[in-house]
């Protein structure tokens, strides 16, 4: 073993430069799927697990290393981008500059579809991005088949339609309707109708944990378990009437933006917001959040659009002039933020995972008098859908979509029976409610100390020796009339000492005293009624 | 020794005592002789006594003292070790030994002697027999002597002074006798062992430790062979046990390798299957293997025989199937008819026979339009309608839908048959088609109200028959009043489409025939309206095609490159308002607007028409400047923007353009003003509903105020303290919280208890810190997160047993302690050999398969 060991030392030595370089590249991937490092081991005295502990983190090492070739060698797919040479900018490529340079297939994916009748329309696209579901505000449903463009079922729901969120899968959707919010069928059928919500604002699916959020007009969220259809929670906010409402992939936590520049974080377990924020002067207009949770980006209507990172609650940075209706992270990190009937997309221009700084990538502007209602990235595809007042439309965006996607995630192209067995294995794999909190990897750790309500007996010896120090360090005054003699002085100290003693009780006997006492209690609790005046009375 | 015989005898006197002086001695010798071969004791004597308490407790008393003390019996190890040199030198005197049993032998008597003169002393003195007890104590030293001296008893001076009796003395009379010389030899050697200086054994405790000390060296030696194999085994992930198990055989040639003829069968086969000479004849060239094929002729015959059985079983089998297969039933044979009969009809039909056909089939319509039996009147049609079932069963349906069928070609009014070939149907049609061919709705209008106009007008009344009485009168003309009225309405209505462009018309007919197929009218009607509507875009797409796709249409389109685009967008626009103003299709739930058949045409045309833009417009962007094309996009869109303003999207696009009102602009201007402060305002808020702040110190009323000095001095000092003391936790707390030094920020630290049952309240057992527990719960094991590979060593549990391997213990082999323990899965080194399959498992253990492999 040591022997092969040093002879990869050697050879990684003498690699050609590109080779190096590529491990180079390996070494990072190995370090992500690493997670983190491992602990000192040379803090242990226990050699057993020492070694143990020693050989799980080599198998873990193992296992990132694989997973990174893995991923270097097996995900064919290279996400997308858009190059320009010399004095060209990204953002002055239009779409039509596109179409001629991508393939049949991509090209395909930019179009618009005018639907003027039923007004802006919402969108929201399934986890593999395959299905897209669109709601118009004076009840038009769609749930339309994004790979072959076929409409799979429409309806016409003669009410306002505030929002529409999947499900799960494409198999069921909700829809925010002017009184209640309902879920309806792959084919349109009305499942349910849930009325306990009241009018809902917005909707949104909680995937990890089976959840239906939605925010109402009078400010109050609910979330509610779409397996058995029990209410998890139903919390008041107290902050007015929103419809800013968004979700963290990373750990379902709801974001709610409020008229008074705050955003809050909810989770379903807790009353209170887990966090405040104080975002804006004005009233937020939109919430956006990273994939990787780290990063949210808020508009206010003051015309700012601020990007914060998670992790500090601290503002990374503010873009001005800008004020957003609609904002959506994409896979790969781009954020996307729709006015009027304008589009912006933002890049991130510092290559480093650490620091983020937003510039401007691409623009699109819509046809004018076109109002962008929503903004939402294709999963899996250099695509964004724009819903707006006269339809949807759809427009490319170079390495906005993650390349490869991993079937057991999110699959486009899903059979009918993969899907079957998927449902399943989320159903097993449901998080309860309570796993929803800020960290998520703390879960499993140990449970955070609470703050000391009573000092440790440690703690309170270290009190006494200070307490007896400083008296016996105090200075006796000048007596006359022979209280002065040192006969007396030591006695002084001694009693003052004494008393310094005597302000702390003695642990250990009050102690064993009160467990006294329970022994007899509990003799006396175990005897029966009729010989309970025989036991001993303390 | 002394001191036993003493005790015994003590014993024997006390016995002698208690059992008084009445029984005769040579009695109680007999007595004695017979108790002791069962226990040898004294006891026995004891309990036969029938004394009193007193004696009883003397007895109890002495012998517990005695056996603790001097006997020692119960210590045997200390008896043997400190006996062991004295019985040496007691085996050197041979007689010593001899003369003691003597003595014990005579002990009894001696002992009888002894009892005998105590019991005297107790008679003369009258004093008890304890007294005595001394004496008789010392007595038996003297007994030893008790021999008259003489030659053979020495006395004890002799003994021990000079005159010592040497081995040598005594060897002088036997010398050169034969077997002298060993003699002297087994004795010269006994001497010299005897001279060999014994010392005295060390104390106890320091010989065990001695002991000891040597023995764990021992042990210690012995256990360290084991301890790298522990070790190993110790601190190996997984400790495998199901090693060197013989897998059976792999291959299916391996096991038929294996095959042994035991059936006659199979012999025969194998005898046959390893001929040499058929082999050889085989390879060959297979002319020898006509030599090797004998057959008997008793063999042919009986193949012969066989053959022609079975011929003619077949053969007769085959005759009765022909004749069974002759048999018909009535029904077969009613129906036969049935189809000859049509047949012939359609074929073979002479003129005449056609008319009388056409009558007879006439006469049928007639019959049917009188009765209209199969216009669901039925009892079983609308027993079914009015249950529902002909829309649950598909079956029922399709007989109900038949029925009508047959209704409306019996009903339908049936041309002459003046014109022979041609059947009714296909004239009907056709003239359905002219006439649509050709019309305009104006002039379907215009017809409908003719034939209107002469029904209305031509109200005669019959003037015979049942018809002509007065009821029936009364009741005709109501009638035709009616009618009339509604004559006249349709007329009205008629003017009205008419002046309106007669466009409605046929959607309505569109929309109702929609719902009812009934055959011909129907399928006529479609195609109308489409045609209609659709202008020269239309012509060349299959517009009536209604079922077909997007696709379709979008090759209609992008084929039609010469239409221009606003055109269609005009187009499309009208008739989204024809469908909006329609009220019908507003109505229907499901379906929409666009779920009639219009819609999926809309679709098609609208994403035609902006594909094509789209494609379109790149070719020019091409060759043109970007801002020009961009110009040309947006003038496109604008135009189409104005029209959809003009029409129906005014509404629309009037929410989306709301201007806000002047309140919302200046609450929206100055919002900032107050924000920040009631943020502030609201975390302070929190931060005292999370550390609360401490109480202020408070006396109960009158207490501690009784005099001005008490009131002046104020609080107690331990209550200011400990408010003071209260307060610096509270600050200390708000600067250790999360959100002290985020101004914008409040982070919730409320305890939250549903979370608590996922964090662990002590570390899990091998665990000692909190940090390294934490870091090595940071990589998720399953198989989502890892690589295929590495995932079954990450699970692998503690110990790989397959079942029914018995677990040997641990055998011992070298090793190398420096050896690494690797977790490489030994599965590798398990081997297959079908041959040796009763190789058993030697090494269990994980460590024998790393030693193999490594040697």
């Amino acid at each position: 073993m040591e022997l092969s060991s040093e002879d990869n030392n050697l050879t990684e030595k003498f690699l050609p430069p590109i080779e190096q370089e590529s491990d180079v590249e390996l070494e990072t991937k190995v370090k992500k799927y690493l997670r983190g490092e491992g602990a000192n081991l040379e803090t242990l005295k226990d050699k057993k697990l020492k070694t143990q502990l020693a050989s799980r983190e080599k198998l873990y090492g193992k296992s990132a290393k694989t997973a990174a070739k893995i991923e270097k060698w097996l995900l064919p797919a290279e996400a997308g981008y858009l190059e320009t040479d010399g004095l060209e900018k990204t953002w002055r490529v239009k779409q039509t500059d596109i179409a001629n340079e991508v393939d049949l297939l991509s090209s395909r994916n930019q179009y618009d579809i005018v639907l003027p009748d039923f007004g802006p329309y919402k969108l929201d696209f399934t986890a593999s991005g395959r299905h897209m579901i669109a709601g118009g505000r004076k009840g038009h449903l769609a749930l339309v088949d994004m790979m072959s463009m076929n409409l799979i079922k429409e309806i016409q729901v003669k009410e306002t339609v505030r929002d529409v969120a999947f499900l799960h899968n494409e198999q069921f959707f909700a829809a925010a309707q002017k009184k209640y919010a309902y879920i309806y069928g792959r084919d349109g059928t009305e499942l349910h109708c849930l009325k306990e919500r009241g009018p809902v604002a917005r909707l949104r699916f909680l995937k990890n944990h089976f959840l239906l959020a939605s925010v109402n007009k009078s400010g109050q969220l609910h979330y509610q378990d779409v397996t058995y259809g029990g209410m998890v929670a139903s919390i008041r906010t107290g902050k007015g009437r929103t419809d800013v409402m968004e979700v963290n992939p990373y750990n379902g936590v709801v974001a709610l933006g409020h008229s008074g520049g705050t955003v809050t974080m909810w989770k379903p377990t807790s009353q209170a917001p887990l966090v405040q924020m104080q975002c804006h002067p004005g009233p937020v207009s939109s919430v956006a959040f990273h994939p990787n949770g780290h990063l949210m980006a808020t508009s206010g209507k003051e015309r700012k659009l601020k990007i914060w990172d998670l992790r500090k609650f601290e503002e990374i940075q503010t873009i001005h002039g800008f004020h957003a209706k609609t904002l959506s992270f994409s896979q790969k990190g781009l954020l996307a933020a729709g006015t009027g009937s304008f589009v912006q997309i933002l890049g991130d221009s510092s290559g480093s995972s650490s620091s983020h700084n937003y510039s401007r990538y691409m623009n699109h502007s819509m046809v004018k008098g076109y109002q962008i209602e929503k903004l939402m990235f294709r999963p899996y595809e250099d695509v964004i859908g724009i819903g707006h007042s006269m339809g949807w439309s759809s427009i490319l965006i170079p390495g906005s979509g993650e390349p490869n996607f991993d079937s057991w995630v999110a699959n486009p192209f899903e059979t009918s029976k993969q899907r079957r067995e998927k449902e399943v294995h989320l159903l097993l794999d449901k998080l309860p409610p309570e796993t929803i909190m800020l960290d998520p990897s703390k879960i499993g750790a140990m449970k955070p100390s609470r703050r000391k309500e009573k000092p440790s007996r440690g703690e309170i010896e270290a009190e006494k020796e200070v307490a007896i120090e400083a008296a016996k360090s105090t200075e006796l005054k000048k007596k006359t009339k022979g209280r002065n003699k040192p006969s007396k002085r030591t006695k002084k100290k001694k009693e003052m000492v004494e008393n310094a003693k005597r302000t702390f009780p003695e642990q250990g006997h009050n102690n064993t005293a009160s467990k006294k006492r329970r022994i007899g209690e509990d003799a006396a609790a175990e005897l029966p009624a009729s010989l309970k005046r025989f036991a001993r009375k303390n | 020794m002394g001191e036993k015989r003493r005790s015994t005898s003590k014993t024997l006197g006390k016995n002698k005592r208690r059992k008084g002086p009445h029984l005769p001695n040579s009695i109680l010798k007999t007595i004695a002789n017979e108790k002791r071969p069962l226990n040898s004791d004294e006891e026995d004597d004891e309990i036969d006594s029938d004394d009193a308490i007193v004696d009883l407790y003397e007895y109890e008393e002495g012998v517990p003292e005695e056996e603790s003390r001097k006997n020692n019996r119960y210590d045997p190890v200390v008896n043997y070790n400190y006996e062991l040199p004295e019985d040496f030198e007691d085996e050197n005197v041979e007689s010593d030994d001899d003369d003691e049993g003597g003595n014990s032998d005579n002990e009894e008597g001696e002992g009888d002697d002894v009892v005998r003169h105590t019991r005297m002393l107790q008679a003369v003195t009258g004093m008890p027999s304890a007294a005595f007890d001394g004496e008789s104590k010392r007595k038996p030293v003297l007994f030893t002597e008790a021999y008259p001296e003489s030659e053979f008893n020495p006395t004890r001076d002799v003994l021990e002074g000079k005159g010592l009796l040497t081995i040598d003395e005594l060897m002088a009379p036997i010398e050169g006798k034969p077997g002298f010389n060993e003699l002297e030899k087994r004795i010269s050697r006994m001497q010299k062992d005897a001279q060999a200086v014994v010392h005295a054994p060390l104390p106890k405790p320091e010989r065990e430790r001695l002991e000891r000390k040597a023995v764990k060296g021992l042990v210690d030696k012995e256990f360290n062979k084991w301890v790298h194999m522990v070790k190993r085994n110790r601190e190996a992930p997984t400790v495998y046990f199901n090693q060197n198990v013989s897998l059976g055989y792999s291959t299916v040639g391996a096991i038929a390798s294996e095959f042994q003829p035991r059936t006659d069968f199979e012999k025969k086969m194998a005898s046959v299957l390893n001929d040499n000479e058929l082999g050889e004849a085989h390879d060959e060239d297979g002319a020898k293997l006509l030599e090797l094929n004998e057959v008997s002729v008793e063999d042919q015959i009986k193949y012969r025989d066989h053959i022609a059985k079975m011929r003619s079983l077949l053969f007769r089998h085959e005759l009765k199937s022909k004749r069974i297969k002759k048999i018909k039933s009535k029904t077969y044979h009613r129906l036969k008819g049935k189809d000859l009969k049509k047949s012939a009809m359609g074929a073979l039909m002479d003129p005449e026979m056609a008319k009388e056909e056409a009558m007879k089939q006439e006469a049928r319509r007639v019959e049917e339009r009188m009765t209209l039996k199969h216009k669901n009147t039925g009892k079983w049609a609308k027993r079914m309608i009015s249950r529902g079932l002909n829309v649950k069963y598909d079956g029922t349906r399709a007989a109900i839908s038949e029925q009508l069928q047959i209704n409306a070609t019996l009903s339908r009014k049936m041309n002459s048959t003046n014109d022979g070939s041609s059947s009714d149907e296909s004239d009907d049609e056709e003239e359905l088609n002219d006439g649509s061919d050709q019309d305009t709705p104006s002039k379907l209008i215009a017809k409908a109200r003719e034939k209107t106009l002469k029904t209305v007008e031509d109200d005669e009344v019959p003037n015979s028959g049942l018809l002509s009485l007065p009821f029936m009168a009364r009741a005709m003309k109501k009638k035709n009043e009616e009618a009339i009225e509604g004559g006249k309405r349709a007329l009205e209505e008629y003017e009205e489409w008419e002046n309106s462009g007669g466009e409605e018309n046929p959607k309505k007919t569109a929309v109702v025939s929609g719902r009812r197929v009934f055959g011909a009218t129907a399928k006529v009607e479609a195609p109308k309206e489409s045609r209609k509507d659709s202008d020269n875009f239309y012509d060349n797409s299959d517009s009536d095609n209604d079922t077909e796709g997007i696709e379709n249409n979008d090759l209609g389109a992008v084929r039609d490159t010469a239409s221009p685009a606003r055109n269609t967008g005009a187009i499309t626009e009208t008739e989204f308002d024809d469908d909006v103003e329609n009220p019908a299709s507003k109505t229907t739930f499901d379906v929409a607007l666009f779920a009639s058949g219009s819609w999926k045409k809309m679709k098609g045309c609208q994403n035609a028409e902006t594909k094509k833009k789209l494609k379109k417009h790149v070719p020019y962007s091409k060759g043109q400047d970007k801002k020009e094309s961009r110009d040309d996009e947006s003038e496109d869109s604008e135009s189409e923007a104005e029209e959809m303003v003009d029409g129906i999207l005014t509404s629309a696009s009037k929410e989306t353009y709301e201007i806000p009102s002047q309140a919302e602009l200046i609450q929206r201007a100055f919002a900032g003003d107050d924000v920040v402060d009631e943020f502030e305002k609201e975390k302070q808020e929190v931060l005292n509903q999370e550390v609360p702040e401490p109480e202020k110190p408070v006396l109960v009323p009158g207490w501690g105020q009784w005099t001005n000095i008490q009131k002046k001095r104020g609080l107690p000092s331990w209550m200011v303290r400990e408010h003071e003391d209260a307060k610096k936790k509270r600050t200390l707390d708000l600067k250790t919280r999360k959100d002290a030094r985020l101004r914008h920020v409040i982070i919730s630290e409320k305890v939250d208890k549903k979370v608590e049952k996922l964090h662990t309240t002590t570390l899990p057992f091998p665990y000692t810190s909190k940090e390294v527990f934490e870091h090595s719960m940071r990589m998720p094991i399953g198989p989502e997160f890892n690589p295929a590979t590495i995932v079954g060593s990450l699970n692998r549990p503690e110990v790989v047993k397959r079942a029914g391997v018995i677990i040997k213990p641990l055998k011992f082999e070298e090793a190398n302690p420096n050896e690494k323990v690797d977790d490489e899965h030994p599965r590798s080194n398990q081997k297959q050999n079908p041959k040796k399959g009763g190789k058993t498992g030697k090494g269990q253990s994980k460590g024998k398969s790393k030693q193999k492999t490594k040697a």
